[in-house]
């Protein structure tokens, strides 16, 4: 892996932000134990998963935390992980358009700088907690550009979410309003993922597939076990999966590898027009 | 401009590599200015600076140090400043093989990574000191890599350089390590009129140099060789000394003339 720390004023956000990026290129592993490191060549180019943070993180978590460079290396996939603040993955009412940042200039800035296939075959999503209901948001705000999403311990029922938080049950660091305009009325719009994946499901889109998975003893276990019976009755592509585990990093950095195996990769570069 | 601090594993030094590139993006200023800009064009290709640090620093000195970011943003250049320990940019006899590194491995692995332009016309070596020295080194070594090549205040002629201050106090194992052997490639001189006998297509050069520089008669006794050989440096000297003051302002010359 080369890992290449990026930082550049997106016009998008106004100001100048930071991604984390891995290109798989061979490495002293492979060459001291003859694996395989022919598939860096001129006009290569990666399947790519965009990694998103949770709340209180940035693009610097997922490296610090887990392992993903090596499950990336393995499967010679490509790896952007951005900064996305506390926005819950949106446009904010009251601050900074992450959604747009992150749906339409951050692809075309590393689809310009960096060899990474440009096709919706190739282009995955993940993320953790906040991120994991961000990868489910990316993906159904633009069907057409990822063909898988997952999430790991996702926020995934927004709603839900806010009431727990609302309630003191469990705690977080949105300022909801300045988010959502007024977060009593999320709910129906595109930023609830239930109504949002119904609306694309009306328009006929073709929907990315979405796994989830989270562990038993998480706080936000509920959450997805309600939205699992939800997506189900809605007829949508999903793999739900639960193991015994809290919401930490123990359970992201061994679960990310289930989502890799999961998604449809090729273990290789791959070859696409210029 | 994208900043780039990259690190990854390269298989002629054996070992990882570090390295940032500047790639220029729509900057603050453009974004302002509603100055359109083409960075993001389907076939764009940039052309590249590769700009050597000198003794002592590394692959962030040019940044910390001088304004090259705006510099190469101006030009719509980018940049990649690598980093070579003091190895003076040559495959050491007792050490790493940066001459490689830096000629062959980094432009073949960087173009098939970022969009830089592979066209000799549109790829220039610069450094200063003694990455000025590796600028004619690298240029002089893959004559048809590199249209153009620039020494600031570079240790042009070795000989010239063992009884100064800046000499004696790099230690000793190190000019031991690289080998600067009178008759070897290493020697400027010798290399220049090696290359000029083999009738090559040579890197138009420039260089420059403060005239209060130690290394000033280093440059002098290269240009002396040049003019002795008929190949055409464009040469300026101005006041100034052997800093960054002097590297910050003249950078922008050689990007004016790049």
């Amino acid at each position: 892996m080369a890992f290449f720390q990026v930082n550049f004023f997106s016009p998008t956000l106004c100001f100048n932000t930071d991604i984390n990026v891995f290109i798989p290129t061979p490495n002293s592993d492979e060459i001291l134990n003859n694996k395989k490191s022919d598939y860096l060549y001129n006009g290569a180019k990666f399947q790519v998963l965009y990694l998103l943070h949770g709340a209180y993180g940035d693009y610097t978590d997922w490296m610090r935390l887990t392992s993903i460079e090596k499950y990336a290396q393995e499967h010679k996939l490509a790896v952007v992980m951005p900064s996305a603040s506390n926005s819950f993955y949106q446009d904010m009412q009251k601050g900074s358009a992450y959604l747009t940042y992150l749906t339409e200039e951050l692809p075309q800035f590393v689809n310009k700088l960096f060899p990474i296939s440009k096709k919706r075959e190739n282009t995955f999503v993940a993320g953790l907690s906040m991120g994991g209901y961000g990868a489910v948001k990316l993906a159904m705000e633009k069907p057409e550009q990822y063909v898988a999403c997952a999430s790991l311990s996702g926020a995934v029922d927004l709603c839900m979410v806010r009431d727990q938080i609302a309630s003191g049950e469990i705690g977080g660091p949105f300022r909801w309003d300045d988010i959502f305009g007024n977060a009593e009325t999320i709910e129906g719009t595109d930023a609830d993922l239930f109504a949002l994946i119904e609306k694309r499901q009306k328009e006929n889109a073709s929907l990315p597939k979405i796994f989830m998975s989270c562990g038993t003893e998480d706080f936000i276990y509920p959450v997805n076990q309600r939205a699992k019976s939800r997506l189900e009755k809605m007829g949508v592509d999903l793999t739900y999966e639960e193991y015994p585990g809290i919401h930490d990093w123990d359970y992201w950095d061994l679960h990310i590898q289930d989502v890799m195996n999961w998604l449809p990769l090729q273990n290789n570069s791959v070859k696409e027009e210029m | 401009m994208a900043h780039i601090d990259c690190s990854f594993y390269s298989p002629s030094l054996r070992k990882n590599a570090h390295l940032i590139v500047y790639i220029p993006t729509t900057s603050a200023d453009d974004y302002l200015m509603e100055v359109k800009t083409d960075y993001f064009e389907k076939d764009k290709r940039f052309p590249v600076l590769y700009l050597l640090h000198g003794s002592y620093g590394d692959c962030t000195d040019w940044h910390r140090f001088t304004g090259i970011e705006r510099y190469a943003q101006e030009k719509e250049i980018a940049v990649v400043m690598p980093s070579a320990e003091n190895s003076s940019y040559t495959n050491m006899e007792h050490g790493e093989a940066y001459l490689t590194y830096i000629t062959e491995e980094l432009p073949e692995f960087l173009n098939k990574i970022f969009p830089f332009s592979r066209k000799r016309e549109d790829t220039f070596i610069a450094g200063l000191s003694m990455g000025g020295y590796g600028a004619f080194r690298c240029a002089l070594e893959k004559t048809e890599l590199y249209g153009k090549a620039a020494s600031l205040s570079g240790a042009l002629d070795q000989s010239k350089l063992a009884d100064m201050p800046h000499g004696r106090k790099m230690p000793k194992s190190y000019v031991g390590a690289v080998g600067f052997q009178h008759d070897s490639d290493n020697n400027l001189l010798n290399l220049l009129e090696k290359r000029v006998c083999e009738k090559r297509e040579l890197p138009k050069l420039y260089m420059t140099c403060g005239t209060e520089d130690p290394l000033f008669e280093a440059g002098e006794s290269f240009y002396r060789k040049a003019r002795e050989l008929a190949v055409p440096v464009a040469y300026e000297t101005h006041p100034g000394v052997h800093d960054w003051n002097f590297w910050d302002r003249y950078i922008k010359d050689v990007l004016c003339w790049l």
